[in-house]
């Protein structure tokens, strides 16, 4: 048996062992109260700002909620555009060994947009909308799976951080931690899959790509990393939390110094990933 | 509502201000900016945002149509012109 076939088959033993209801996980209380934290305080977007500091405990709470609808919106936006890709990529030729862990891949993905779901509509009536477009184009041979399945990995590397963090938070509201709790587990086995598949790909594809194609793919995401930090200062948040000129918090908060070393923390392990396979060259600051 | 050479000029000051790869001097208001890859797929999210924030209303990015980023001409067509389709 290939190593991938080991991996796959481990996977899919490990998820075939935890499958679980997703209509009975949990139990959603009627209301999430005022009083109640949504999100870790230091992982709030404009934590450790100036305007963070001026805000009362209260004010802190409420955008703490809708942090949190923010962050389970941007799961669900990312969950579906990665539900409709690996559906593509499902027993398409040369696929044929990671199929098997793909049907759960989708299968659990397609749970946690319940949990994102269930909260974001109960309690906030509103799924917070996503801006990102995508535009056609052509690819180099083997470029689109890789971006794919890099954007995946950036993407989940990056909620992972939130998730472990926010589930072992007793401040936070249970309900809300339990949903990351259930997430947090969970991709724990998409992580692995996501940081291999990555790595044959780059290493597999790379040497065959032309220098210029191989910068451009850099560049591309990069780009991505950033763009994707930047849905977590989301206006939207600060206009319903009551945040005067939301526009303008979103854009100080992203260049805020407190800001950019939360981002760096978070990121490091995926940066780690990243630069030490020669997908990003050292440098690169989020 | 700004006058249309404010708004243009606003449009053109993002662009310059986003984007590494053109000038001043070689920006024009009908230059195709996401087919010469002035302005990438992924800088999108912040024009809309910033478009948002011009027009004081949301954009539900769902309803768009192609090509309505296509150049500055267009963007202000699309969403700044009176009876434009995105207001």
């Amino acid at each position: 048996m290939q190593p991938l076939d080991r991996l796959v088959q481990k996977l899919c033993d490990a998820s075939r062992k935890q499958y679980l209801n997703p209509y009975t996980y949990l139990e959603w209380p009627r209301r999430i109260g005022e009083d109640e934290w949504c999100m870790t305080p230091e992982f709030i977007s404009i934590y450790g700002t100036d305007l963070y500091a001026g805000l009362s405990q209260r004010q802190r709470k409420r955008l703490s909620f809708y942090e949190a609808v923010n962050f389970f919106s941007l799961n669900i936006h990312g969950e579906k555009a990665l539900v409709e890709g690996l559906t593509q990529r499902l027993y398409r030729g040369g696929n044929e060994t990671i199929t098997p862990y793909l049907h759960h891949f989708l299968d659990e993905e397609n749970k946690h947009m319940v949990y994102f779901g269930g909260f974001c509509m109960r309690y906030a009536d509103k799924i917070y909308t996503d801006r990102k477009m995508a535009i056609p184009r052509q690819f180099a041979p083997g470029e689109e799976d890789f971006l794919f399945f890099s954007k995946v990995m950036i993407f989940e590397e990056i909620v992972d951080v939130y998730n472990a963090r926010i589930a072992s938070d007793e401040r936070v509201a249970p309900i809300v931690r339990k949903i990351n709790l259930i997430h947090h587990k969970e991709e724990a086995r998409h992580l692995v899959f996501g940081r291999d598949v990555v790595k044959r790909m780059f290493h597999t594809w790379a040497p065959q790509w032309p220098r210029e194609t191989l910068q451009n793919i850099r560049d591309y995401l990069q780009a991505y990393f950033v763009t994707t930090w930047k849905e977590y200062y989301n206006p939207d948040v600060y206009k319903d939390a009551a945040l005067q000129e939301p526009y303008q918090v979103h854009q100080r908060a992203f260049s805020d110094a407190a800001c950019r070393a939360h981002r760096r923390a978070v990121s490091g392990k995926c940066l780690d990933f990243l630069v030490e396979h020669g997908i990003f060259e050292k440098g690169f600051v989020v | 509502m700004k006058a249309e050479t404010d708004i243009r000029g606003a449009l053109r000051e993002w662009v310059l201000k986003t984007s590494t790869k053109i000038t001043a001097g070689e920006l024009k208001d009908d230059m195709p900016i996401i087919e010469e890859r002035i302005i990438t797929s992924l800088q999108i999210m912040d024009l809309i945002l910033f478009l948002e924030q011009l027009t004081g209303r949301s954009i539900d990015v769902a309803q768009l149509r192609p090509g309505v980023f296509r150049s500055i001409d267009a963007i202000y067509k699309n969403f700044f012109e009176d009876g434009s389709d995105e207001r």
